[in-house]
């Protein structure tokens, strides 16, 4: 069933990047891009593309029409839009002082090309389709030592529908600076191919949160390469919420000693949705510590999947991972998929994983019908606690409010069809 | 008319008899004990009576007020003025402990027909039944039962009684967990809830909680039937020959 898409689509990237020369960083992407995942590779079993192939899809053009923009509520300071892809200066603010904001040159892309290419992304669809087809590849860098106190808003929107949209994006924080971004994830198109690289260099810090929150028949396949180095520190949050089908896949590096990476996040599905986080941790160094709790609430006929693998390197000895993930089925043909995988080569390692797929407690249901509250309201009493609690250890405390709001308008929708009462 | 009016309530679980006629009336202003080894079916008894789902009565018969329980459910008995408390108080995470009362006091005041509390009211309200059982504010701000201490959390079933105002209270082995500080204030917290338009029954494996909270009448449960019913004297009775001597007896 693929091969529509393979066919299809892969001939069109290849008439979209014919007008460049043979050395563009957009023909050696394309190069590789002789396939799409099959669906019997193992980390693409749980999430097959086949509804996707049957859509005749093609790159959007560089051309195409302004969209009509989505009246986003912006909680950032600063507000950097990408549409169709492509990063738009006039629709973007003065960015503070310490950041810098370029499109890459053709040698500067070509090294942010490699870097991709050594990494695991290097057979991601969307690492090859959106190296071939991106207006540009944008990088975001914060000058070594500076904090950076405002709150960055990064908002991609536009698409068109049977097209394919591409924002690359690369975030670099030098030596001991910070930033807060959030980004997010507003289409109307069909495929949007989000490509990531975010170097975090030795006591830099990154806070991250992403909203996936496209269109209803959107198909989102989000891909990051995180390279962490001594000392940083990232904190990554994803809600997925939007599209019929998002899988946001992360390859996290941690090639500096003493590196903390935390990476949570949450999905709410409904209707036919099918969300998936995808994530491989790889600890090549001595004491870095990876924490990641995820957590789905299914309704309607959704699919949720989270599979997390840990990678201890041989010489990544008093390495800490841990991983905890659980989804709540609030429908009976809501299913969802865990998939940890732990691989250690070394042997003075804490990890621990967990992973829970069920319904709601019944201690806890009874704790609360116990006194006087409803069947229906402890069910959303319980299930708002279950994100309430995630957020509030992921999200710094401004935005606590705006995340769980974000959260609040995905469930009422979900809950709306599952529980009579709702309010 | 009996408050609470048991009448030879059986039940099984898991195909396994339980309960096997129990009969137990209650009136308006007395304290009842229920006494008896562990497994003998008094956590059972308690669950049958809130209405938990699968416990439900095999055959017999539970009256509230004249009203029969049987088709009613947890959420309803609670807020026609039955309550619990648990053994092992259930954890909440990310439900915060001030609007789960709230939640709670304000679904059981509609139903009796007064008027909700606002936000401000209640915490006011809460605060001040709070401090009788110093009870901290700061547990207040806490997700229910989350991190609370053993003690933290059966003053915290208290202080739920104290702000539902129930007419029938369940307290299932309220004295498990605590220290003898704990145990005085629980019980002050119980004894100040005492009045001629409620009922309290405490069940508790040890007679020392009965020192605190004086019952008018005590009754031994063994292997889901009450053996024996008496005064006060037969939790001494109790604490003097243990549970043995009285089965073998019966
Ligand atoms: N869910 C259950 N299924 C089957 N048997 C149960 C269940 N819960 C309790 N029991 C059994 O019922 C009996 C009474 O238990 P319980 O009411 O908890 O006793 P107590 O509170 O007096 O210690 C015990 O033998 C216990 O093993
Ligand atoms: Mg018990």
């Amino acid at each position: 069933m693929l091969h529509n898409i393979k066919d299809n689509y892969i001939t069109s990237v290849n008439n979209y990047i014919k007008n460049f020369d043979d050395k563009s960083f957009r023909k050696l992407a394309g190069k590789d891009f002789k396939s799409w995942p099959d669906p019997l590779e193992e980390t693409w079993r749980l999430s097959r593309l086949g509804s996707l192939s049957r859509k005749k899809i093609e790159p959007i053009s560089l051309d195409a029409q302004e969209p009509i923009m989505s009246k986003l509520n912006v909680v950032g300071s600063n507000t950097i839009k990408f549409i169709n892809g492509a990063f738009r200066k006039d629709m973007s603010s003065n960015l503070p002082k310490g950041v810098s904001l370029i499109e890459l040159n053709e040698s500067e892309s070509v090294t942010f090309l490699s870097k991709i290419k050594n990494s695991n992304l290097k057979n991601h669809p969307s690492a090859n389709a959106s190296l071939s087809c991106t207006p540009s590849i944008v990088k975001l860098s914060v000058d070594k030592n500076a904090k950076i106190e405002e709150l960055l808003e990064i908002h991609f929107e536009g698409g068109v529908e049977s097209s394919s949209v591409h924002p690359v994006l690369f975030v670099e924080l030098n030596e001991n600076s910070s930033l807060s971004i959030i980004e997010r994830f507003n289409h109307t198109g069909s495929l949007i191919m989000p490509l990531q690289l975010i170097e975090i260099k030795d006591y830099a810090s990154l806070n991250s949160i992403k909203v996936f929150d496209d269109s209803h028949e959107s198909y989102n396949l989000a891909a990051h390469c995180i390279i962490m180095s001594h000392k940083s520190l990232l904190n990554s949050f994803s809600l997925i919420k939007g599209s019929q089908f998002t899988r946001s896949e992360t390859h996290a590096y941690l090639n500096g000693t003493n590196a903390k990476l935390n990476l949570n996040g949450v999905y709410i599905s409904g209707n036919k949705q099918h969300h998936d986080l995808t994530t491989a941790i790889y600890h090549n160094v001595e004491e870095c510590i990876s924490k990641q709790i995820v957590r789905g609430v299914l309704g309607g006929e959704s699919t949720g999947v989270f599979q997390g693998k840990v990678k201890v390197a041989p010489n990544a000895q008093k390495t800490d991972g841990q991983q905890m993930s659980k989804a709540i089925l609030i429908s009976d043909k809501a299913s969802a998929n865990a998939k940890p995988e732990l691989e250690i080569y070394a042997d003075d390692v804490v990890c621990a994983h967990g992973a829970t797929v069920g319904e709601l407690d019944d201690d806890q249901l009874f704790y609360l019908n116990s006194r006087g509250i409803s069947k229906d309201k402890a069910r959303l009493i319980l299930i708002k606690a279950f994100l309430l609690d995630i957020i509030s250890e992921s999200v710094e405390e401004t935005l606590h409010d705006f995340i769980f709001n974000e959260a609040q308008s995905a469930l009422s929708s979900i809950l709306k069809n599952e529980i009579e009462e709702f309010v | 008319m009996s408050l609470l009016e048991i009448k030879n309530a059986c039940l099984k679980l898991d195909n396994k008899n339980i309960l096997n006629g129990v009969s137990l009336s209650i009136n308006s202003g007395e304290v009842h004990a229920i006494m008896g080894p562990n497994g003998s079916g008094k956590s059972t008894l308690s669950y049958m009576l809130s209405g938990r789902d699968g416990y439900e009565l095999e055959s017999g018969e539970i009256l509230l007020d004249g009203q029969s329980l049987s088709d009613m459910s947890a959420d309803e008995r609670a807020r026609s003025g039955l309550f619990l408390a648990f053994q092992y108080p259930v954890e909440l995470p990310g439900v915060g402990a001030m609007s789960f009362l709230r939640e709670a006091v304000n679904s059981r005041r509609k139903f009796i027909g007064q008027e909700e509390f606002d936000h401000l009211a209640f915490v006011k309200e809460a605060r001040k039944e709070a401090s009788k059982m110093f009870v901290k504010d700061e547990m207040l701000k806490r997700a229910v039962n989350v991190g609370f201490s053993g003690g933290e959390k059966k003053k915290f079933e208290i202080l739920q009684m104290a702000m539902l105002k129930p007419k029938v209270s369940i307290l299932d082995e309220t004295d498990s967990g605590l220290d003898v500080d704990a145990l005085k204030i629980v019980s002050d917290g119980v004894n100040a809830q005492r009045s001629d338009d409620n009922a309290i029954v405490v069940i508790t494996h040890y007679q020392r909680l009965l020192d605190y909270i004086v019952p008018d009448f005590v009754h031994i449960l063994s292997e889901g039937v009450i053996i024996k019913s008496g005064g006060p004297e037969l939790a001494l009775e109790v604490e003097k020959n243990g549970y043995a001597g009285m089965i073998n007896a019966a």
